[in-house]
């Protein structure tokens, strides 16, 4: 592989502090290249190899041409907000449902070319020692920046469009996504992934959130419909008082995504729950990776990690509690339950609890298994084949997950998603 | 109906049911009754097509070979098992579940399946017949169900599922009074001419409700006494050692 860097520069000048944070960062992806499994976190996917296995040329996406939007993507019977990524690149935004005014949104492109506004998202262009963030950091060219002012609740969800089409076709699209709310705001975003038919890219992207104090982002991560994209996203989470993150993932339809969540639980009473579930054939190769820090006391977070792995598939949930020696009366739960419908397909569970306080409540489960054959004979004693009753087992034991989502427009979109997506599967 | 003869039964080379027999005409009400570890269980198992035990011997069904008919279609075909532990399945809707299974069965008979409205108005009907609480049917399957609870959901896929021979697996043990009550009821609602049953149980209370035909004593894996229902009263006085010895 041959990345184009020097090209790149010349059509991406900014001011000179980010065009060398570019340079340096890119020369530490150079040094590092894609992540293989000899480093711990990357232990269960080796980025390296997939790549080198299914991209013969990648290269670095240029949005050259002006961009056309397929429309007949965009979700219907659902009221919502938009902001639309094409080929991670801002095309527009709606917020028809809303005050306008309490809502201030741009294009991060736009704000990579000015001093002043660049000055302001500095810091997150920080080295992590992970080659795939010096990269976005060398070759991020767009996304947007989107802040909530305080004491605004959000009337609709907010759907995150992030669509590909043929252009990303064997690129790389490095994108950045900003997204901070007010003190007592509330928003509901659904991050949704949709691309073109048949076409093959790469995206790595950074997603940064600040929850300022007393305020409540709920996020959904649909990403449902099977496709030939592969991705890495790291989505970076600051909480402050008595917020509230939840997220939930449906990770079911690219060949490749490792899920990167960091939360740190800055301050007093806030909290992190994050649910998911994968259901995965044919090769695809899903990993949730979640690093929940207890920064402070008295933060709560939970996670419940549902998958059903088929045919040579192959799953991973990687979930750490960090607690700080300061966060007394810590409340921290995981749990995985995992699925393994076929002997080619294989799922891998590392909890991690690293605790440096005393006075803390923390608790862990993974299990790995197949269907009950007890459940299976009932069902089937009640004239369902041997295939309805699999599949009613394997959707039930899904849905569980589902049915934690409290909204009731956001859960019966993923319902819709999730049965579409089943159907298909031949479990 | 139902026609067994000389049928053996192992499991790990332990032998469970020995030269086992019994004929169950159209219409008939037999009961099985034994003492814990007798083959009541087994027999049901085997008749319902769960796997794991070596089997000698001949099970007619409807004169056709029944151990060669595959689980699912012992189903359609009319036979139904009470389990007498109903398995919980987790995330499975019980009206969902209860609604797949009929819409099976009822594709098999050709008859036209039922869409969410009729099933509705279905289960609405046989469940208030069985004290049933409309919004336990909205829950996951068994989950969390009391013991009499789960009972009831197997008389009510009973009732749904109208088959021509039901066996009950020990289906009083666990209820109340009333309970028992209610599910007596809601068999003896279900005897025709043409369906038959098979009770398993190990006391005779059961029987004081649903009259059978037959009281059938099984001790180690062998009828040893077959009698008319005042049998179960018999074996209530004296006990299964009484009436196996007395013979």
């Amino acid at each position: 592989m041959n990345l184009k860097f020097k090209d790149f520069q010349k059509l991406n000048m900014g001011p000179k502090e980010l065009d060398s944070i570019r340079a340096l960062s890119f020369k530490k992806f150079e040094e590092q290249g894609f992540p293989t499994k000899r480093q711990e976190h990357w232990k269960y996917t080796d980025l390296k190899t997939i790549i080198n296995n299914n991209f013969l040329n990648l290269q670095i996406f240029e949005n050259k041409n002006s961009l056309q939007l397929n429309s007949s993507f965009l979700l219907k019977n659902f009221d919502h907000n938009k902001i639309i990524l094409l080929n991670g690149s801002f095309i527009e935004s709606n917020f028809s449902f809303e005050d306008e005014k309490k809502i201030n949104i741009k294009s991060l492109k736009v704000a990579l070319e000015n001093k002043e506004e660049f000055e302001k998202i500095k810091k997150y262009f920080e080295d992590d020692q992970n080659s795939m963030i010096s990269l976005n950091h060398a070759l991020v060219n767009d996304g947007i920046i989107c802040e909530i002012d305080n004491n605004y609740s959000f009337n609709k969800p907010l759907v995150l469009y992030n669509f590909f089409n043929k252009s990303a076709d064997s690129k790389i699209v490095n994108n950045k996504v900003f997204i901070s709310l007010g003190e007592n705001s509330n928003l509901s975003l659904v991050d949704f992934y949709k691309s073109e038919n048949n076409i093959k890219y790469f995206n790595n992207s950074i997603h940064n959130y600040t929850i300022k104090k007393n305020a409540i982002l709920k996020k959904y991560s649909i990403n449902a419909t099977l496709d030939q994209s592969y991705n890495y996203c790291s989505t970076k989470v600051n909480s402050f008082s008595n917020s509230v993150f939840e997220n939930f993932l449906l990770s079911l339809g690219p060949n490749l995504i490792k899920n990167e969540i960091h939360c740190n639980l800055l301050e007093n009473f806030s909290s992190c729950f994050i649910n998911g579930i994968m259901l995965l054939n044919g090769n695809q190769h899903h990993e949730l990776k979640t690093n929940v820090n207890h920064k402070f006391e008295n933060c709560k977070s939970s996670q419940l990690i549902k998958s059903v792995l088929l045919d040579k598939s192959n799953g991973t949930y990687q979930g750490k509690i960090y607690v700080d020696r300061r966060a007394q009366k810590t409340n921290g739960y995981q749990l995985s339950k995992a699925l393994i419908l076929s002997e080619n397909s294989e799922f891998n569970s590392k909890p991690e609890l690293e605790i440096y306080a005393d006075d803390v409540k923390c608790s862990h489960g993974s299990t790995t298994g197949n269907i009950d054959e007890n459940s299976i004979f009932y069902l089937m004693s009640r004239g369902l084949t041997k295939q309805q009753a699999n599949k009613m087992i394997v959707e039930g034991f899904l849905n569980e997950v589902i049915e934690t989502i409290a909204e009731s427009d956001v859960k019966k979109l993923i319902s819709q998603l999730f049965v579409e997506r089943i159907n298909k599967a031949n479990v | 109906m139902l026609d067994i003869s000389n049928l053996s039964a192992s499991i790990e080379d332990k032998k469970i049911l020995k030269n086992f027999n019994l004929k169950i005409r159209n219409g008939e009400v037999h009961a099985i009754m034994g003492p814990n570890g007798s083959g009541k269980s087994t027999l049901a198992n085997i008749l319902s097509g769960r796997k794991g035990y070596k089997i000698e011997g001949k099970v007619l069904y409807e004169g056709k070979d029944l151990l060669n008919i595959p689980i699912e279609e012992r189903a359609q075909k009319g036979i139904f098992l009470a389990f007498q532990y109903p398995t919980e399945i987790p995330g499975v809707n019980t009206n969902n579940f209860l609604k797949t299974s009929l819409n099976a069965v009822r594709k098999f008979r050709d008859l036209k399946e039922l869409d969410s409205l009729d099933f509705l108005k279905l289960v609405k009907e046989k469940s208030k017949n069985l004290k049933i609480e409309e919004k336990i049917l909205s829950r996951q399957l068994n989950v969390g169900f009391s013991g009499g609870e789960k009972k009831k959901n197997e008389i009510l896929q009973m009732t749904i599922l109208e088959p021509k021979l039901a066996i009950l697996d020990e289906t009083d043990s666990g209820l109340d009074i009333d309970a028992l009550r209610i599910v007596s009821d809601g068999v003896n609602a279900l005897r025709n001419k043409n369906r038959s049953f098979l009770i398993i149980t190990h006391y005779q209370r059961l029987l004081d409700y649903i009259k059978p035909d037959f009281v059938h004593v099984l001790v180690n894996g062998k009828i040893v006494k077959t009698g008319s229902s005042d049998l179960a009263q018999e074996l209530e006085k004296d006990g299964y050692e009484g009436v196996a010895t007395a013979r």
